[in-house]
């Protein structure tokens, strides 16, 4: 039996084991690394030519090997924007320390023809503060490593990159001819006829104020109610992962530091749904008093200050709670099942970088037959029982888990399940049957105290 | 000292002939607990008071014996009847039994 | 069958009216829980639902280790966070029965599934003992003089400051609970006196025990409850009664006292409990006498007493002498002296002194805390006198002894409050009573029920209640009842001022959390001030997990609680040496200071610095006390006289005594304030509490850093260096240059090293020779 599991489990992997298809030509790529954030974002657009005689339907994107970061994301296009389905798979041939997705065409390549697709990757933890450390008053300054071609398993006929700085300070970029550099625009290229798997160091050093805050571990627990409401919580880990604070910090100094673009993080702004009500932020020691709730008209826009700044290597952590109508999120099928839509993972700031994320879904009591549907793979951890007011039955948690995430994870999830609406009483009656036997109680307890006393005192008599 | 003497041999003449059969009951026991508490008392000179905490629980459980047996006898006397009032000799009994079952709680949790 | 009728008829409305009446006692009593319970809120709505000050932080640490890690393993909780190096054996220093009670509550609502977190508990669980404290000073009134007494008391107690005080929502202290245990026990005592039932002693011992577990103010009981008999016993009022209760009473507590871990042994080894113990002997002596009485003849009697008596009386007195002596039992503690002679603790222990709570108490604060009621509990206190049975003899002695350490010390006014509302609130019912009686039949009808209700309790005085109706029908003549209707108003008037006075000392005095502070701008918009918050997170947040931090015992609990951080000397004052360590810490200067940090393996420092938002309870203005203590335990390194100026003022500013300017707590407090304008019109370094420029504007530090400091400068945390980071203090880049090549002209060993400056490796063997 293992045998036969562990034959098919070698099969099942030599089948998403991938040829590449020399037959492919990358005519033109035209690709942007957006450095202005902590995040890398490489969007490009890529002119694919099949030079072989049979019609092609795949085509794979290739990481180098010594990438610097992870990729957290990828999404493909294609020139109508429709998106296309995309897999991380392995390649026959290559290491399993390069990284390749495979991208379905909507339809084959013929022989001959040219197709465009538009692809987008956002990489965490690729640029590295240098110096390491810095003092207050320095300024921060992040290097990235990258390739000044086009990491592909084809060849490329004609490529060019733009890499965008935040900022007109450079200290120093790579020169690989043809280079120009205007403002904070880096432009590589163009490059002709480079071999597949080409690789050039490309290095920019600059300097980077912007926000280098991660999400440590974002704990999230959204509970149902089905008289109408949806609590959620998260329960939030940050830590500032750009450069780390050397020597002392002064509160003098931080005073007199007026400008917005500095290395610390003073503040924050959260995006809350436009329904959300009855928001609290706080922490293990009590509410933090300073956030402001800047209703919009299709979201609640929140600024969130951490009890301190944060400077390099400072961490902080908090609760965020708030509910909302469970109206736009729970709805019921024509069978009788209840179908909930809710995000997975919501926005916590622009430009965020969430390493661990753990979110619950409490269930409402009595639920039976779930199904859970989640718009990316997540790791699906054991379903828990959560006991809330009064709750003499559990109620189903389901819990998932994922790492490594960015903004455009904020997607839905789909949990479907059976329930019977009578079960919504179970709780008051409970409650009335409880005072009642109190009463009940408490009356008999009366009359008792009356026979326990006559005997006395006719004793005493 | 004679008239020590003759002071005692009335009273126990008295006590003989004056006092119900319950209350002499509640006496035997009252006697037995005293002499309890002088052995326990002359141990302890005689041995010492180690685990302390022991001892203790041990001499005020016979001192607290005592001290109920004695309550008890108060309120069970037929000449304090208009002192107690409300509390007939049952209830005085049932409360001696609530003391008592107090009482041997706290002792056993501190006699370790 | 008619006459079945009408007795039926009779009785139900005897029913009725006993309805009734019941009926209004628990509305009354509930109105003054939830007036009591609304009043308490006052921080909550403000601010939010937290713990506040100081002590509440270590029993609310305390509560929830015990929640999380069971009972016994609280009991047997080490805290190595607290006390470093020493460690501190939790379960066997602390009055449990605070956390116990908020546990077992916790315990209860889960069992429910009721998902109260603890700290809602514990910040509400006094508020709701203060309802409780009203209906046992209702029963306790009750059983002392009558139902409308009873309910003026408890509504007194329900809003009275001086309780309130204590009892705030998040006032998370012993005290909370005490109260309503000690007014409980001595309902019980009460009650047990006046019955003689050993069932009441036994309730009452039982409520006691409780009393021990949750406050050291125990020791009042058990000394008031003695004074009580010994007096009784003194006025000829011994009866069979008495001895039942009282004897009861006594063992049993005395057991279940020595239960708690805390309490130990004490109660037969200290003198503050040998006058119960005394009195329990003595009333043995009485009754056994009482009975020989009974027994004998008056001449044998005569001669019975003179000769056992005397003997017997030598005999107790002799071994308490001995015992004493060979030291069994401890003489009289510290803070117990302090209590007879006030100016003890401020020779002797600096430490008992340092603390607010323990100074003298001010007239101010008598009328602050109680406003009317002080005025009329003497009002009070003399129809008690004048109308003495046993239980009133106890009150008597009850607000005699209460106003007595009231006086000595502010803290113990808490004490005082129960028996003033108490007797305020007999006064007031017998005014009203007086005033009120002919307005309509309504009332009457009722107070006179309650009048025959408390006739027939006073067993002993059986002319009592015809008495009362008797001088009430002699004085209601000459009031006219104009008089009478003015008398009234004023009287309501009273008591609405005393409501409004209640409520505003409430909501002004004793409702700030004092770690979150608010202060108003002028535009009337409420800022608030997080700093001990931010400091504390921040400490939790970004320092390592073990690391110490040293502070004043102020704020140790408050370390602990909210940073999870080790600290050195906390609330709990039990060892002075190591507080003088500390003390001595602040006030050397940065060498001496870090010999000692290193000894003590500090990593941070933390003190509170209200320079500049004018906050007046910070460490400079508390640095007096520091030296004072440091002085007590290392005479020979910090003499207080020092620190400061000739004239013999404490001034910070550049007349400031040197030794002042340079200690440790100077600089940290200082540290670049001296570069801070506050605004235009102060010049710079303008310190606002004390509203002085510094004297030492350029404070650098060679051992320390600043960690982190708070937005509004409260809280200041500076890091201690290791070793190798100041071996090689830093210059300024400008310093260097000239700096060091002054050196070299002057040194010949150096120059001979310039001399040979081009084989530098040679250089490098010769010198490590």
């Amino acid at each position: 039996m293992w045998k036969l599991f562990l034959f098919f489990s070698i099969l099942s992997l030599a089948n998403t084991a991938e040829n590449i298809n020399s037959d492919l030509i990358n005519k033109n790529v035209q690709r942007t690394i957006d450095l202005n954030s902590q995040l890398v974002k490489i969007t490009g657009t890529i002119t694919i030519e099949n030079s072989g005689k049979q019609g092609i339907s795949k085509y794979l994107i290739g990481f180098e090997r010594d990438l610097q970061g992870s990729v957290s994301y990828i999404g493909v296009q294609d020139s109508q924007k429709n998106p296309l389905k995309t897999s991380e798979v392995a390649v026959i041939g290559r290491g399993t320390n390069e990284l390749f997705y495979q991208v379905q065409l909507r339809q084959s390549l013929e022989p001959e023809k040219t197709i465009t697709i538009i692809f987008e990757v956002i990489i965490t933890k690729a640029l590295n503060p240098y110096p390491h450390s810095i003092t207050q008053k320095e300024k921060q300054l992040v290097r990235y490593f990258g390739n000044h071609y086009f990491y592909s398993p084809y060849k490329t006929q004609n490529q060019k990159t733009e890499v965008l700085v935040s900022s007109r300070s450079i200290e120093s970029y790579s020169k690989l001819k043809p280079v120009a550099q205007t403002d904070s625009i880096i432009t590589y290229g163009p490059y002709s006829d480079i071999a597949a798997f080409s690789l050039h160091p490309l290095t920019v050093h600059y300097e980077n104020n912007a926000p280098f805050l991660t999400v440590t571990r974002l704990e999230r627990t959204i509970e149902i109610s089905h008289w109408g409401n949806i609590a959620l919580e998260e329960s939030i880990e940050i830590k500032h992962t750009g450069a780390q604070l050397k020597g002392p910090f002064s509160r003098y100094d931080y005073q007199r530091e007026t400008s917005p673009n500095h290395h610390s993080i003073r503040s924050y702004r959260t995006i809350l749904p436009a329904l959300a009500h009855s928001i609290y932020y706080r922490d293990m020691n009590g509410n933090i008093s300073t956030s402001t709730v800047k209703p919009h008209k299709d979201y609640i826009e929140l600024e969130l200050k951490p009890r301190f700044p944060l400077f390099g290597g400072w961490q902080s952590s908090y609760i965020l709670g708030y509910s909302i109508p469970s109206f736009p999120y729970l709805f019921k099928k024509s069978s009788g099942e209840f179908v909930l839509n809710i995000r997975l993972l919501d926005h916590v700031f622009d430009d965020m970088a969430v390493d661990e994320l753990e979110t619950h879904i409490v269930l409402p009591v009595g639920v039976s037959n779930v199904k859970v549907k989640a718009p990316y793979e997540i790791k699906r951890l054991p379903d828990g029982v959560a006991y809330k007011y009064l709750d003499n039955i559990g109620r189903t948690v389901i819990r998932a888990s994922k790492t490594n995430l960015v903004e455009q994870h904020i997607q839905d999830i789909e949990v479907t399940y059976t329930w019977k609406s009578h079960t919504l009483l179970h709780e008051p009656i409970l409650v009335s049957i409880a005072l009642f036997l109190i009463f009940v109680i408490v009356i008999i307890y009366v009359r008792l105290d009356f026979s326990i006393g006559k005997p006395e005192h006719s004793k005493k008599e | 000292m004679a008239q020590i003497t003759g002071v005692l041999s009335k009273f126990y003449t008295d006590y003989l002939t004056k006092t119900p059969k319950k209350l002499k009951a509640i006496d035997a026991y009252l006697v037995y607990v005293l002499l309890t508490g002088i052995i326990q008392f002359i141990y302890c000179i005689l041995v010492g008071t180690f685990p302390f905490n022991s001892f203790l629980s041990g001499f005020t459980s016979t001192v607290s014996c005592f001290v109920l047996g004695v309550c008890l006898r108060l309120q069970v006397n037929p000449e304090n009847k208009n002192q107690f009032y409300g509390i007939s000799p049952e209830r005085g009994f049932a409360d001696f039994i609530f003391a008592h079952a107090i009482l041997h709680l706290v002792v056993m949790n501190f006699i370790g | 069958m008619s006459q079945a009728g009408t007795k039926k008829g009779a009785v139900s409305k005897l029913n009725r009216n006993a309805a009734i009446n019941s009926l209004i006692i628990c509305v009354v009593l509930l109105l003054a829980w939830v007036a009591g319970f609304a009043s308490r809120l006052f921080a909550v709505i403000r601010f939010e639902s937290i713990i506040h000050e100081f002590d509440p932080w270590f029993n609310y640490r305390a509560t929830a280790y015990m929640v999380k890690h069971g009972f016994y393993n609280f009991l047997n909780w080490f805290d190595e966070r607290a006390w470093y190096p020493l460690g501190r054996i939790v379960g066997g220093t602390v009055y449990p029965g605070l956390m116990i009670t908020s546990g077992s509550i916790h315990y209860i609502l889960h069992l429910l599934n009721i998902n109260v977190h603890i700290r809602d508990i514990c910040v509400f669980l006094a508020p709701i003992f203060s309802g409780l404290t009203a209906i046992s000073t209702y029963l306790l009134t009750r059983e002392l003089w009558s139902s409308g007494a009873g309910l003026f008391a408890a509504c007194f107690i329900a809003i009275v400051p001086g309780y309130i005080s204590r009892s705030v929502a998040g006032s998370y202290d012993n005290e909370g609970i005490a109260i309503f245990a000690l007014q409980f026990t001595y309902f019980l005592w009460i009650k047990s006196v006046k019955t003689g039932s050993v069932f009441w002693a036994v309730a009452a011992s039982l409520s006691y025990f409780y009393m021990v577990s949750a406050w050291g103010g125990y020791v009042f009981i058990i000394n008031l409850i003695p004074l009580h008999v010994f007096v009784l016993l003194l006025m000829g009022r011994y009866s069979n009664r008495l001895f039942t209760s009282y004897t009861t009473f006594y063992i049993l507590g005395l057991v279940m006292s020595m239960q708690i871990p805390f309490v130990g042994f004490q109660p037969i080894r200290t003198s503050e409990h040998m006058a119960a113990a005394g009195v329990f002997a003595l009333l043995f002596a009485v009754a056994v006498l009482k009975y020989l009485q009974s027994m004998m003849s008056k001449s044998e009697f005569k001669f019975l007493v003179i000769w056992g008596g005397s003997l017997a009386a030598g005999l107790v007195f002799a071994t308490v002498v001995a015992l004493t002596y060979a030291g069994y039992i401890a003489p009289w503690s510290g803070r117990f002296y302090s209590l007879w002679d006030t100016g003890y603790a401020k020779i002797h222990i600096p430490i008992i002194a340092s603390v607010s709570e323990h100074q003298p108490t001010t007239w101010f604060s008598f009328f602050f805390d109680l406003h009317v009621l002080i005025a009329t509990f003497p009002a009070g206190l003399w129809y008690c006198i004048k109308h003495v049975n046993d239980e009133r003899v106890f009150v008597i002695l009850y607000a005699l002894s209460a106003v007595y350490f009231a006086g000595v010390m502010v803290r113990l006014m808490l004490t005082l409050t129960p028996v003033v509302c108490m007797l305020s609130g007999i006064a007031f019912s017998i005014l009203l009573e007086l005033y009120l009686r002919e307005e309509d039949s309504g009332p009457s009808e009722i107070e006179g029920d309650e009048s025959t209700q408390g006739g027939k309790r006073l067993y002993d005085k059986a002319g009592k209640a015809p008495k009362i109706k008797h001088e009430q029908v002699k004085e209601q003549d000459p009031i006219g009842p104009n008089i009478r209707s003015i008398a009234a108003v004023v009287l309501v008037l009273l008591l609405m001022l005393f409501v409004v006075h209640c409520t505003w000392v409430t909501s002004n005095a004793y409702s700030s959390p004092s770690i979150v502070l608010a202060s108003y701008g002028s535009d009337g918009t409420r800022q608030i001030l997080d700093d001990f918050r931010e400091a504390y997170f921040w400490l939790s947040q970004n320092t390592a997990d073990d690391a110490r931090v040293m502070s004043w015992w102020d704020y140790g609990y408050q370390i602990a609680g909210m940073a999870n951080r080790t600290t050195l000397v906390d609330n709990n004052t039990w060892n002075n040496s190591h507080i003088a360590l500390v003390g001595k810490a602040m006030s050397s200067n940065e060498s001496a200071a870090y010999e000692i940090m290193t000894a003590l393996d500090v990593d941070y420092v933390l003190v509170i610095f209200g320079g500049v938002i004018g906050y007046s309870g910070d460490d400079i203005n508390k640095f007096l006390w520091m030296v004072r203590i440091a002085e007590g335990e290392h005479p020979k390194d910090i003499r207080e006289s020092d620190y400061f100026t000739e004239q013999g003022e404490f001034r910070i500013d550049a007349e400031g005594s040197q030794i002042l300017l340079n200690c440790l707590m100077y600089k940290l407090s200082y540290y670049k304030f001296g570069e801070l304008r506050l605004d235009y019109r102060s010049p710079a370094g303008f310190d606002r509490t004390r509203n002085a420029v510094i004297g030492n504007k350029d404070i650098n530090l060679t051992y320390l850093e600043e960690a982190y400091t708070s937005e509004h400068w409260l809280v200041r945390i500076y890091r201690v260096k290791k070793p190798d980071e100041f071996n090689r203090p830093r210059i300024p880049v400008a310093n260097r240059v000239i700096k060091s090549s002054s050196f070299i002209s002057k040194k010949n060993s150096k120059r001979k090293k310039g001399l040979i400056k081009n084989k530098p490796v040679v250089i490098k063997g010769k010198r490590s020779q």
